[in-house]
């Protein structure tokens, strides 16, 4: 009977459960299992089947106390909890988004109007063209606005909205890699 | 239903694992040896719905006993309810039964 509880007791260390709490379950089941074979009561009949296989035994006790986690068959990341794809989609994104706005910009500077019509000055901003004259009452005053939209803070924005979400991307790698289950002692 | 015997026994009384073996023998449950108490008894003191204390046995050395905490009770009157209606439900299906073998 000794050897079938030295057995559980090795089985446990390997699983990680701890001395203290190994020493006492061994404890208990040495006493039970002497105070049975006094009775006349065999291992097999206190334990059954897996009297024959104290290792299946001691797994299957101390998983069921919680002091060790439940085996978990492997299972398949997605492709979106890898980290490196993460990174490198994150990556992929800003790189598009540069492209976007930078191109973006200059298509939106070359196709913009030449010319605006206002029918008063108001905004201090304008600038009559040489040559224009004063504009008479009434009468609406032509400009030529020149539009010229400057691409710097459009790129700086899309700059800071790629570092942002590689930031919030490696965050929430990082918190889901620390959800690991811990066992319980 | 056999952890819910365990709750049984140690309602009635405190009891560590091979003395609640015994008493479910006495009243003769003698297939517990087929799954072992031990893993159940793990499992509800998880679950907490035991309480355990150390305790000098009889003569020899300190048993860890096991008695119902008060989700244990809860979990008792209730698994002891439904299978009163399991039971009865069975009964009134079985009850009528008459049978005869030819041998």
């Amino acid at each position: 009977m000794s050897d079938f509880v030295e057995q559980c007791r090795r089985e446990w260390k390997r699983l990680g459960v701890s001395d203290p709490l190994a020493d006492e379950m061994a404890a208990d089941l040495a006493s039970d299992l002497n105070e049975a074979e006094a009775d006349g009561v065999s291992v097999e009949e206190l334990l059954g089947r897996t009297a024959f296989d104290p290792a299946s035994f001691a797994a299957t006790w101390a998983t069921e106390r919680g002091v060790i986690p439940p085996p978990r068959s492997p299972q398949p990341r997605s492709f979106f909890r890898r980290p490196l794809t993460l990174g490198a989609v994150a990556v992929l994104v800003f790189v598009v988004l540069s492209f976007v706005a930078l191109f973006g910009t200059v298509l939106i500077t070359r196709a913009a109007p030449p010319t605006l019509a206002f029918r008063r000055a108001t905004a201090p901003s304008l600038r009559l063209l040489p040559g224009a004259g004063q504009p008479l009452p009434g009468q609406p005053l032509v400009v030529h606005a020149h539009t010229s939209v400057n691409a710097v803070p459009l790129l700086l924005f899309f700059l800071v909205l790629g570092i942002i979400a590689i930031v919030i991307t490696w965050l929430w790698t990082a918190r889901t890699r620390s959800r690991a289950p811990s066992a319980p002692v | 239903m056999l952890d819910l015997c365990l709750l049984a026994v140690i309602d009635e009384e405190p009891a560590y694992g091979y003395e609640m073996t015994k008493r479910l023998r006495e009243r003769g449950l003698a297939f517990v040896g087929e799954g072992s108490i031990y893993p159940l008894l793990g499992r509800l003191e998880r679950d907490g719905l035991v309480d355990t204390r150390r305790a000098a046995s009889n003569g020899g050395p300190p048993r860890k006993y096991y008695q119902p905490s008060g989700a244990g009770r809860l979990a008792l009157a209730l698994g002891v309810s439904e299978w009163r209606a399991a039971r009865d439900a069975v009964d009134a299906v079985l009850a009528p039964v008459t049978v005869e073998v030819a041998t």
